[in-house]
């Protein structure tokens, strides 16, 4: 009976051979090729908690008098955005479970993103065929912090309102548009007629994840059709995918993996407290509290913008505050622009076109695993630099001092960085026999009592005795030459 | 199916599982319930400290909340500024002399680069930097910090009694703290509007310019929240009752005790307290690495 009307849809659509494609993906099975599904089960959990929080959300920046069970706000006059959220964090049901889950999950999200990223970066997998697919991944990313801001700063309280306060200035700050483009996105000069709220929220629940969604799938599309690439290793050539099945073992394992990654955001949704807004109290634009910081992904963005210099361009009539317009809009587009022409600029700079299935192991590539520990380097400093105020508290040292610190810091700690790692990455190719498996040694005791150790016999079937040597180029700029002819040499079907 | 089960990732999976259910199960009553506003009603602060070690000065006969209580009125909500003993001027002149004259000067009116003036100050802001443990200095850093006072409730408020009596009726008085019956909303708004901008929205404290900083609130009491709006201790500005009446400053102190030092904060640990940046932390080292290490756990490591 099944069978019959499985072949019955089958002889319509076709589905069977789609299907047994997929059941038959080949999964190597090394950890770091799950990392991005963490990601990816963060954004299911995301989902889930999302569709059940915009139950109770109401977009709305109305005024009205709450009425909740938080006794410290009875009777304040709120907008019906911050209301609902606090209603929907004391009087739902489960409902600041969901709501912490829901930002823990944000948290989580972006980090496995970044941790994902660097994965594929250092090991090379973004070289020719899988360029779109780095593209995609970045284009992700950037959609996925805006989405995290506009979240953010829908619940209306003073820490969110102080963030959209921000990002009106800084899209005012871009030259000639600027300011037309904010009264624009913000319907009218700072804070609005009330339209920020749903606007952002149509953004946030319904835009935005819409096209994560749609690149989402081109994601796994083209990791499908291009299939996975490997680490070197014994048996694994640049023509084959050697790991388990999609079915019947693969299917267990990231089952269970999306059971532990809802399991973690939920265990830190329960027990950890995120963005206690009832503390914060209403936004209104004229109040502001110190230690407001945006969440831990644009913290880099804060940070360039709390250490850049006060400067402003003067001409024509018209200013520039260089001191938002540098480090909030030029700073990023410089970072994305990098990271979505990465795999341009190496191969440039290389003329490496050959097909690559084969991982690098990140230190045959000095030169640019150098380049992104200074790239992370950068990140990390300005993120850092995001809490000079929390810093200069808690070891009690002058503000000033802090910041000017931080001044000097985002530009020397990148070059020392990427000296450091280049030398290292030297040393350790240099280094005989590193990732070899030593052979056991035998402890012999003779009848005089005195000890020897000789080598073991190899053991039967021992197999990765030596990791196969396959020639690849071993510098980032010195391709052996049979490698340089032209477009596609190693192509291979796999 | 049988290689299904055989897999050994069916046992992590099933682990989660659990893990997860109980974690949705688990805490999904606890969050809506576990709420209850602060109580409006706090109690009458008391006067009294637990006793210190006794520095150099006799403490005098009339305890200290003996002497309060007496003055003040019946009616236990709002503040009361009080007229200190005479009986106190004694002592305190002798437990001044021995600890704070030879910064401040025998008649307290300061030396120059050294200590600042103290006459025309009144007993409410001697009364604050001493209770706070502000002094007598430890360190000249650029700010008093706070630390366990070195008198007790009688001695700070005999070393107040003196100074107060060297410009009497001037100054700022010590305050009696009634929040009985304290507005704890007009509270929120006023310290959101007045305090926040230094002292955070959750009153954790924060770095300000210039190597000063805006210390956190948990430790204050109401006596020392009115002392510190009605004198401006360092750089915080003075608040005249101008700019926050009496019955504003009881409902920004009963806030601040009812609502900063004891918040109904639901949802799990606080986590300092200081917004996304330990969140950060929590969300990488915690979140994402944890699910690394299981990544770690169920992939091949070679
Ligand atoms: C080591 C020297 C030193 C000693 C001892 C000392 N003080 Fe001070 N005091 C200072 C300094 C310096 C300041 C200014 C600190 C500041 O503004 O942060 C100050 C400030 C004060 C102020 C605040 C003045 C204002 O303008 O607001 C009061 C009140 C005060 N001291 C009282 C006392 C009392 C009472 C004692 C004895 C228990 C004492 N001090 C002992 C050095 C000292
Ligand atoms: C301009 C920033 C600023 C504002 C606004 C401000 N404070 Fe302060 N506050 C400070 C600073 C700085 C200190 C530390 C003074 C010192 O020790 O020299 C302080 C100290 C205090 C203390 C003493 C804390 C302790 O534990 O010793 C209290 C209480 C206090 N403030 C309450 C308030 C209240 C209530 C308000 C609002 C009405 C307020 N402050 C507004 C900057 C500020």
């Amino acid at each position: 009976m099944i069978d019959k009307s499985l072949r019955w849809i089958d002889d319509r659509l076709g589905i069977a051979k789609g299907g047994r494609t997929f059941l038959d993906k080949i999964f190597p099975d090394h950890w770091s090729f799950m990392l991005g599904e963490i990601a990816l089960y963060s954004f299911v959990v995301l989902l889930a908690t999302g569709v059940f929080l915009s139950l109770y959300y109401i977009p709305s920046a109305n005024e009205i008098v709450y009425h909740g069970s938080y006794l410290p706000l009875h009777g304040q006059r709120v907008s019906e955005a911050y209301a609902s959220s606090v209603s929907l964090s004391f009087d739902v049901k489960s409902g600041l479970l969901m709501r912490q889950a829901h930002h823990w999950a944000a948290d989580i999200f972006l980090g496995s993103i970044a941790v994902h990223m660097a994965r594929v970066f250092f090991t090379g997998a973004f070289r020719k065929p899988r360029e779109f697919n780095w593209i995609v991944g970045v284009s992700m990313l950037i959609l996925g912090i805006v989405n995290g801001f506009l979240g953010y700063s829908l619940p209306d309280d003073l820490v969110s309102g102080t963030g959209i306060r921000i990002a009106f200035s800084i899209v005012e700050s871009i030259p000639l548009v600027g300011s037309y483009l904010a009264f624009f996105l913000f319907g009218g000069n700072y804070p609005g007629n009330g339209v920020i709220i749903p606007r952002f929220y149509i953004l946030h629940i319904l835009i935005v994840p819409l096209l994560i969604m749609v690149l989402l799938g081109a994601h796994l599309g083209l990791l499908v059709k291009q299939k996975h690439t490997q680490f070197k290793g014994k048996g694994k050539t640049e023509h084959n995918v050697v790991g388990s099945p999609m079915f019947p073992t693969f299917m267990a394992k990231t089952t269970g993996f999306l059971f532990m990654s809802t399991a973690a955001i939920f265990l830190l949704g329960g027990f950890a407290q995120i963005n206690p807004i009832w503390q914060f109290g209403q936004y209104e634009p004229f109040q502001i509290s110190y230690a407001v910081q945006p969440d831990w992904y644009m913290g880099w963005l804060d940070g360039a913008a709390r250490i850049m210099p006060s400067w402003e361009w003067v001409g024509w009539g018209h200013t520039i505050p260089l001191e938002v317009f540098l480090p909030a809009v030029i700073f990023p587009g410089i970072i994305f622009n990098i990271l979505i022409l990465w795999p341009f600029i190496e191969s440039r700079h290389t003329k490496d076109l050959a097909y690559h299935n084969l991982l690098d192991r990140p230190r045959d590539r000095p030169k640019r695993t150098a380049a992104g520990a200074a790239m992370l380097m950068l990140l990390g400093m300005t993120f850092f630099a995001s809490s000079t105020d929390v810093m200069a508290n808690f070891l009690e040292l002058p503000l000033k001092s802090v910041l000017w610190f931080f001044r000097f810091a985002v530009i020397i700690a990148p070059i020392i960085a990427y000296f450091i790692t280049y030398k290292i990455c030297n040393e350790m190719r240099a280094a005989e026999g590193i990732g070899k498996r030593k052979r056991a040694q035998v402890v012999l005791r003779s009848s005089t009592g005195e000890y020897t150790t000789v080598d073991s016999e190899p053991r039967p079937g021992d197999g990765y005795e030596e990791l196969e040597a396959i020639p690849v180029p071993t510098y980032i700029d010195l391709v052996p030459p049979e490698l340089v002819t032209g477009a596609g040499v190693r192509r291979v079907m796999r | 199916m049988r290689r299904l089960l055989q897999a050994r990732y069916v046992v992590p999976a099933v682990l989660a599982g659990c893990v997860g259910m109980v974690g949705l199960l688990g805490f999904s009553p606890g969050a809506a319930q576990a709420v209850d506003g602060p109580s409006t009603t706090t109690p009458v602060p008391q006067l009294t400290s637990p006793p210190l070690p006794t520095p150099i000065g006799q403490p005098t006969a009339p305890s200290a909340s003996s002497v309060l209580t007496y003055r003040s009125p019946s009616n236990q909500t709002g503040i009361f500024y009080t007229d200190l003993p005479a009986a106190f001027i004694a002592p305190g002149q002798a437990l001044f002399a021995s600890n704070c004259s030879s910064c401040h000067g025998q008649d307290a009116n300061g030396a120059t680069g050294v200590a600042p003036n103290l006459q025309r100050l009144g007993a409410g802001t001697v009364d604050f930097w001493v209770s706070t443990g502000r002094m007598p200095l430890a360190n000249a850093g650029v700010q008093a910090i706070r630390k366990p006072p070195r008198f007790n409730r009688l001695q700070t408020l005999e070393i107040a009694a003196w100074v107060q009596s060297l410009t009497p009726g001037v100054g700022t008085k010590v305050p009696l703290v009634g929040t009985g019956s304290a507005d704890l909303e007009a509270g929120n708004t006023l310290f959101t509007l007045n305090c926040a901008a230094c002292h955070t929205i959750t009153g954790s404290g924060d770095a300000l310019m210039g190597g000063a900083y805006a210390p956190g609130l948990h430790l204050a009491t109401t006596t020392q929240i009115v002392e510190a709006i009605r004198s401006g201790p360092g750089n915080m500005p003075r608040f005249g009752p101008g700019n926050i009446t009496n019955t504003q400053a009881r409902d920004i102190a009963a806030y601040v005790q009812g609502v900063i030092q004891h918040p109904s904060n639901p949802g799990g640990f606080a986590l300092g307290g200081i917004g996304p940046v330990g969140e950060g932390f929590v969300g990488l080292l915690l979140g994402v690495g944890i699910l690394m290490l299981v990544c770690f756990w169920i992939g091949e490591r070679t």
